[in-house]
């Protein structure tokens, strides 16, 4: 770990399923994971032009995958009430923009990982844990997927990355800010962050 | 003098948790009282420090007139979810607070080890990618890993995981031989044995000895004190360290140091640079990401 911190990466790729298991929250995780990868392995999409068309059917499929207002609301925890409605609907806004452009560029990177999906775990009434492994080529990486169900669909609401999960991690960054300056600090770190675009 | 190395190392560890609770005590003196950091710190006085110790001194104290604002906050938020009003569930294993008494020493510790990624890591590493094909760096990592085994042997053992230990045995004696030296990693292509990782730092864990504390090193890169000691313990535990004492001088060993490194960071190079951009805070980022994975590492 103190060499090789894997730091936060969604890492999809070429896919052999070799699970077994039926369950609803494994499939539908699987199923966007399979997506992305067509996207990223589709040779119409090859090449630094195709980059954005790459990037923008990805994002289309995370916001299928992921419940960015769950996700921002346990980011914030208990500080989500130190925010106003308006507030709060523009911090979703710019936290799915960062996790979108901060990932994006890390997975059109990837070429021949493997993806193992391993089991899920119930962790309470409406959310269960996926386990998967990526296979890289010196380590595997245990990367879970919590989804929660909401009308009948599953979506993340967090992952955990080598023991680290993501909502948690910015909980910690977010706290930092929020115990000394208003919200409207974090609002406009978070703009100009958002605002300089992918860097790749 | 090598038999008492493990001795040196117990008693250094003793007095690290000792210090450890001397400066979680330390740390949790703020400028004003609340009954919530009252029974904290006797909480902390009777029991051993642990890694869920929820020692929070995030805030310099300097920010009294806001501190007593938020302070109420923070301690809330660390109590039971029903006044959260989310499941108990998104807590859960999560939430690992460590105090970070030498902040400033930290950060700057933090901002050099950024620098010298930037300026001296990534372009020695990018130039050695560029000469050294991907199965020649392969199979240095395989060579480096195998030579962590003896390492992950002890350490297993001394967390009474007996199978993990048994593994890690079989694929040093496998690799080193039909693996030819540590070249080829055969027990996991062959046998399927997979590595079972465990450190000093988990063993020391293991037998109640928390963090502590926050502490950044200079190339070493986030650490705690428990942590540091584990990290003495590894490095002595590696085979090369005999050879560094002995028949190998220091300016080859260092050598050899450096190749690893370079080595291992070619594998990872973007990952830190995708952390960065995916943090608003790297520092604290970094400093919580560090704590999760050591308390995952520790419940495997």
């Amino acid at each position: 770990m103190k060499k090789r911190l894997a730091g936060f990466l969604f890492i999809l790729g070429m896919m052999f399923p070799l699970s077994v298991f039926s369950a609803v929250p494994l499939e539908t995780v699987k199923g966007h994971v399979n997506r992305v990868f067509e996207v990223l392995r589709d040779p119409a999409l090859k090449g630094e032009s195709a980059n954005k068309a790459k990037r923008g059917k990805i994002r289309s499929i995370s916001e299928e995958m992921f419940d960015y207002t769950e996700l921002s609301k346990r980011s914030l925890g208990q500080n989500w009430n130190k925010l106003n409605p308006d507030q709060q609907k523009e911090f979703i806004k710019l936290f799915k923009s960062l996790l979108e452009d901060a990932y994006a560029d890390k997975i059109t990177s990837y070429t021949d990982e493997r993806v193992i999906f391993k089991k899920e775990i119930a962790l309470s009434e409406k959310t269960v844990e996926v386990q998967t492994t990526v296979v890289t080529k010196t380590s595997e990486v245990p990367i879970d997927y919590r989804v929660i169900e909401k009308n009948g669909e599953w979506k993340v609401y967090d992952v955990v990355i080598e023991g680290v999960s993501l909502i948690s991690n910015y909980r910690s960054q977010f706290r930092e800010i929020l115990a000394n300056k208003p919200p409207e600090t974090l609002l406009e770190t978070l703009r100009k962050k958002v605002g300089k675009g992918p860097t790749r | 003098m090598k038999r008492m190395r493990p001795a040196i190392l117990l008693l250094l560890s003793l007095f690290l948790s000792i210090l450890n609770q001397a400066v979680a005590i330390a740390a949790s003196i703020e400028p004003y009282d609340s009954p919530v950091r009252e029974e904290e710190r006797t909480f902390r006085l009777l029991s051993p420090i642990t890694e869920t110790d929820p020692i929070q001194n995030e805030q310099p104290p300097l920010v009294v007139a806001q501190q007593k604002g938020s302070g109420k906050e923070d301690p809330a938020q660390e109590r039971p979810d029903e006044q959260r009003g989310f499941n108990a569930e998104e807590m859960e294993g999560e939430a690992v607070l460590v105090a970070d008494p030498l902040r400033p020493w930290n950060k700057a510790m933090f901002l050099f080890n950024d620098k010298l990624y930037f300026w001296v890591l990534k372009p020695v590493t990018l130039g050695y990618t560029y000469i050294a094909p991907e199965p020649l760096r392969m199979i240095l990592n395989n060579f480096f890993d195998n030579l962590r085994a003896p390492g992950r042997f002890v350490n297993n053992l001394l967390q009474l995981k007996m199978k993990a230990a048994g593994n890690e045995f079989v694929r040093f004696v496998f690799n080193s031989t039909a693996g030819l030296g540590g070249l080829a990693d055969a027990a996991k292509d062959l046998l399927h044995i997979q590595k079972s990782p465990a450190d000093f730092g988990q063993t020391l864990g293991y037998y109640g000895i928390g963090h502590g504390f926050y502490l950044v090193w200079p190339m070493i890169g986030p650490s705690s004190p428990r942590d540091t000691v584990g990290y003495i313990g590894d490095r002595i535990l590696y085979p090369l360290s005999f050879l560094s004492f002995t028949e190998i001088s220091f300016g080859v060993s260092s050598v050899i140091f450096v190749i690893e490194t370079v080595n291992e960071t070619s594998f990872q190079i973007g990952d830190y640079e995708a952390f960065k951009e995916a943090a608003i805070d790297p520092y604290v980022s970094l400093r919580d990401a560090y704590f999760q994975n050591r308390k995952k590492a520790m419940e495997k």
